[in-house]
């Protein structure tokens, strides 16, 4: 068992998405020491679990690996995965954090990657990964290009049948892991802690979870993704072919029924991006995109919704009321037609839910940074200085702040590591005066 | 392996590494099959295929087989050499070889996305044979170092040039900005509440503006513009020219004031902040510069003669005019008061000069649309239909839009906040745009605004109102000299072209040059600061590294073979960078030519026209051409 250990530190990035990466190299690049801590067990965030990314329709993984393997790889940063922040205090010029790294009942010192315990466990689990469309084993490799390249079991399904230990050849394997707490102390912070999908359990006229036919946009991508489940586009319920495609806006942006009055800023332009992308799988496919507002409003992206419209992708200007199951799988989606037909019924063969974006962490008892009124990070000075929190010398960037595309995410990642070195080097002349 | 007998032979071990992109290159290209055939060109060592080659896995097994010595040069073939050209170079460093024994194959856009079905293989299997015919005579190379100036130069004083030009000089950085005008504050100075926050503009600027002209390392140009430029990255030289300023320039911007009055850091509302005594006479001086900022700002689109009653109608105003009026002359009476006027009804029309649509509006006199949306006017018109309905409720407002875009942290509660002042909405189709027309009903309203709206099932309605306010869009400030100059790229929507929207987003193609705020694309205030810190990051991180390292991809003179002719020195496009030199060879004093790396931007055209064959590009040599072209005949490979 190791003790308590403490790292030392010039800045501390909370969460490994693209805002976290981008944020770290920034400050990597300027010779500050760096620690990245993600609770996830690989680094990469929402943005690697994509299919391909508007407006340049570029695959996901082209940009993002590579953003992690400079991150990986730069000698100023030390990335911790699968780690949970317990509290991150100021004390005077420096900020504690602890953490306490979730056990992977495999020695990340040994493990090379090898999959071999992946290939001889027994176990079949759903993947979230995969939007639960197909399986992994209990002990697995969290994906493809996921970073570190290391196994980890999950012990909910593991049955201590005690094949992957016996596979493995450099004796990773440690059921008895232990969780281990350790702390960094920091002069500055970034909280690129990132976003969830909003739950449409608020939402039960949208069958969310009972029609087997209504999936979220999640789901999707990884039906469209390279190595997505089937590597094709199929629908659940009976694996067949969807000819008939509707995506439901705003479900679970702009709602006050739900309690998220915002708008998520993303979900226009990604549906428009998958139906693109589905007009390319599935050319004889009719796709409808019930809308409130097209939120086209970054660069290139009107001209994008300009060519989804003609490449006959329909865009129906109403709020979906509600989706019934239908015959034979089919899905029925209640509107309110604007060209005066009224209360209308559509048939469609699979719904795709366009959810919007909450806060992927709560400060709350951990950090005392506020959050605002839509629970994302408070930013005090949004015009000149948007990447200020309430907390001195504590800055964030990207989803963590609201919601934000790829493009602006990015951007401001790097705005964050500019305020942060900027801290960095007028703490210090504090220290020399 | 039979390869292993093969690489006995060949002095050098190429591995070929192949991509399949996800699907992007697989979907199109038979990966396995270009595998199986490279994996028999003479001199291949090796041939991979990976997912992702740009992965983590990916390039680990190109710094296996390095390590290992099974390759000493390295081929991937993948997406274009813009994207990963460098990824590829770094982990064959991170192994531990040179990295310019790389070369790169692009099977994605110049094969996978234009071709299909065999021929992709085939184009696919030539591109990756020439290349790895190419690498098997790379040399291994030393980058050039140069050391770089510790300055950095901002060119616009909006609000992205103030915050860009404060982070830098907060970072130890000398900065120089360049600002054409008198005053600081750009297109913000023509603002006063803004929206969603209702800060106000004057604070804004002022907050950044001061500090810029106190600080201790910045120092300010107005009246100045970029009338030369020349160097590389590390080390610009920039012809800076200050001029007393045009009268004309201000004229129409109802700017009534004597600069001699003013004061430095005085703020003049719709203005600006002034930045201090104006030149008297023309001067024109170089700075020496490591790094650019562009942040060049935009201008407000003006609509043409007619377009919505515009330069028909007094009645017909800009959004940026209502603004103005609204600062000025809001009263908190019952009704708004325009210049005497009492306006009882206002329309509002949205994307004006935005969202243009090729066959329904009309180009403009260059032959250019809008066809982007300006992202600020919903949420400043919505902004703006509140404050008149706070102020002035007995005033109406119609607002007459395609989509509203209130994307943003609190814009959308300003479009709740506006439905509950009750602000009409009427939504038009762009083929359908409100038409209007003199009011010939009635004398209390002087224009009519007919739109067929969408909300309520395609109703013709016809809203009687004595004030039109146009949201015009952004336009990028017209700033040809300098693209021309520096040969920048800019996109259809003539913003400046980042590399990629992504990976480099406030980057150029020209290296040390770097972008902010609107510049690029429209943004509100908070988008562009990010986009300025965001750009003085990078230049903090070039400017504090202390040198810059540039690819060896230059002219190099054989001395045993150069006779001295000078036709090399005629033909350089680059100047300094070629020059004849005395020497002595055999006891003989002789002129040879001589390059300096630094300035050569390996162009190649020295060695055309040498009747020596005396030079050669480095990493684009004669023979590596020849090579390549060899390749691509082959019969073998096209079998």
């Amino acid at each position: 068992m190791e003790s308590k250990q403490v790292l030392n530190v010039d800045a501390l990035v909370v969460g490994g998405g693209i805002a976290g990466l981008q944020a770290a190299i920034d400050l990597a690049d300027q010779n500050y020491k760096v620690a990245v801590v993600e609770r996830d067990a690989s680094i990469g965030g929402k943005m690697i679990r994509l299919s391909k990314v508007f407006p340049t329709l570029d695959c996901s993984s082209c940009i993002t690996t590579p953003k992690m393997a400079a991150a990986a790889h730069h000698e100023n940063i030390t990335l911790f995965t699968y780690c949970d922040l317990m509290s991150l205090k100021r004390h005077g010029n420096d900020l504690t954090a602890f953490i306490t790294q979730k056990p992977r009942y495999v020695d990340q010192d040994k493990c090379i990657g090898c999959r071999r315990c992946e290939y001889g466990c027994p176990v079949y689990v759903s993947d979230k990964e995969q939007g639960e469309f197909s399986a992994r084993k209990a002990v697995y490799i969290p994906f493809s290009n996921a970073i570190p390249q290391l196994a980890i079991i999950d012990v909910e399904h593991c049955m201590l049948c005690g094949k992957c230990e016996k596979v493995c050849p450099t004796e990773a394997i440690d059921y008895f892991q232990k969780p281990i707490d350790f702390s960094i102390r920091a002069k500055t912070a970034i909280l690129a802690t990132g976003f969830e999908l909003t739950t449409v359990e608020n939402k039960p006229q949208y069958g969310m979870g009972k029609i087997p036919n209504v999936i979220d946009a999640l789901q999707m991508e990884r039906l469209l993704a390279p190595h997505g489940p089937y590597n094709r586009v199929l629908r659940p319920s009976d694996g067949m072919e969807p000819d008939s495609i509707a995506y439901v806006q705003c479900a679970g942006s702009r709602d006050k029924s739900m309690g998220i009055s915002y708008c998520s800023r993303v979900c226009c332009m990604y549906a428009i991006k998958q139906a693109m992308l589905l007009s390319g799988s599935l050319p004889l496919a009719d796709i409808t995109i019930y809308y409130m507002d097209i939120r086209a409003f970054g660069k290139g992206y009107e001209q994008f919704y300009q060519n989804a419209k003609a490449m006959g992708i329909e865009f129906v200007k109403a709020k979906v009321a509600a989706i019934d199951a239908g015959i034979n799988g089919s899905v029925m989606v209640r509107y309110e037609a604007q060209d005066g037909e009224g209360v209308t019924m559509a048939n469609h063969d699979l719904a795709v839910l366009s959810l919007g974006m909450i806060p992927g962490w709560d400060p709350e008892g951990v950090c005392p940074v506020s959050a605002a009124s839509d629970k994302f990070i408070k930013t005090v000075q949004p015009k000149i200085s948007p990447t200020l929190t309430d907390m001195d010398g504590i800055f964030t960037a990207g989803t963590a702040a609201g919601p934000k595309d790829i493009v602006d995410t990015i951007t401001e990642a790097g705005a964050a590591a500019m305020e942060a070195s900027k801290y960095l080097v007028e703490i210090h002349k504090g220290h020399a005066a | 392996m039979s390869s292993e007998t093969k690489t006995e032979k060949q002095k050098e071990k190429v591995g070929v590494y192949i991509c399949y992109c996800g699907g992007n290159i697989s979907d199109h290209v038979d990966v396995e099959a270009v595998r199986d055939r490279t994996e028999k060109i003479p001199g291949v060592a090796v041939a991979r295929t990976n997912m992702f080659m740009c992965s983590d896995p990916g390039q680990e097994m190109i710094m296996e087989d390095l390590k290992k010595g099974i390759v000493d040069r390295v081929v991937v073939a993948s997406c274009a050499p813009s994207l990963h050209e460098m990824t590829f170079r770094s982990a064959i460093s991170r192994a531990g070889a040179n990295p310019y024994i790389y070369e790169h194959a692009n099977i994605r856009e110049q094969v996978s996305w234009v071709h299909h079905g065999e021929k992709a293989t085939d184009k696919a299997l030539v591109l990756v044979s020439a290349a790895s015919a190419k690498a098997a005579r790379l040399k291994p190379l030393e980058p050039i170092r140069v050391d770089v100036v510790p300055r950095a130069t901002v060119i616009g004083g909006g609000i992205a040039g103030l915050r860009a030009a404060i982070d830098l000089a907060d970072r130890g950085i000398e900065v120089t900005l360049i600002e054409k005008s008198p005053f600081l504050g750009g297109q913000l100075s023509f603002l006063d509440e803004i929206a969603p926050t209702r800060d106000k503009a004057a604070h804004l600027i002022s907050s950044l503006a001061v500090r810029v002209l106190n600080h201790a390392s910045i120092t300010v140009h107005s009246c100045a513009t970029m009338e030369k430029f020349e160097g590389y990255v590390g080390n610009f030289k920039l012809g800076i020219k200050k001029q007393p300023p045009q009268p004309a320039a201000y004229q129409g911007k109802r700017m009534h004031f004597n600069m001699s009055d003013m004061k430095s850091g005085e703020f003049i509302p719709f203005a600006g902040i002034y930045a201090g005594p104006v030149p008297s006479a023309t001067e024109e001086f170089v700075i020496d510069t490591g790094a650019i900022v562009l942040a060049t700002g935009i201008q407000s689109y003006t609509p043409y003669q007619g377009e919505y009653g515009y330069g028909e109608f007094k009645e017909v105003v800009t959004l940026s005019d209502l603004i103005r009026y609204l600062a000025e002359n809001n009263t908190g009476r019952s009704l708004l008061e325009i210049n005497g006027r009492k306006i009882k009804s206002v329309a509002m029309i949205h994307c004006v000069g935005s969202r243009q649509i090729p066959g329904i509006h009309p180009e403009d006199t260059s032959g250019h649309l809008n066809e982007y949306c300006s992202r600020t006017c919903c949420s400043a018109t919505l902004n703006a239909a509140n404050i008149i309905r706070e102020t002035c409720p007995g005033t109406r407002v119609y607002e007459f839009y395609r989509d509203i875009r209130t994307y943003g942290r609190g814009q959308e509660e300003l479009y709740h906040q506006a439905s509950g002042n009750g602000v009409v909405f009427i939504r038009f189709e762009a083929q359908e745009a409100p038409e209007i027309s003199k009011n010939s009903y009635s004398d209390e309203y002087p224009l009519l605004v007919k739109a067929k709206d969408v909300l309520t099932f395609g109703e013709e309605v016809e809203v009687p109102v004595d004030l039109v306010v146009l949201a015009t869009g952004m336009e990028p400030n017209k700033i040809s000299e300098i693209v021309d100059m520096i040969k920048l790229p800019v996109g259809a929507d003539r913003f400046l072209l980042e590399v990629h929207p992504k990976l480099r987003p406030v980057e150029l193609p020209v290296s040390g040059i770097f972008l902010a705020g609107t510049c690029q694309a429209p943004m509100d205030v908070g988008e562009a600061c990010n986009g300025a810190a965001g750009a003085a990051v990078k230049a903090v991180a070039l400017i504090n590294r202390g040198y810059v390292e540039l690819d060896p991809f230059v002219a190099e003179i054989d001395i045993q073979k150069c006779k001295g002719s000078g036709a090399c020195v005629e033909a350089c496009l680059s100047e300094g960078a070629l020059g004849l030199v005395e020497m002595e060879v055999d006891g003989q004093k002789v002129q040879r030519a001589q390059v300096t790396p630094a300035f050569c931007l390996g162009c190649g055209a020295c060695v055309a026209v040498c009747p020596e064959n005396a030079v050669d590009v480095n990493g684009w040599t004669l023979k590596q051409y020849e090579a390549m072209v060899d390749a691509i005949v082959s019969e073998e490979v096209a079998s």
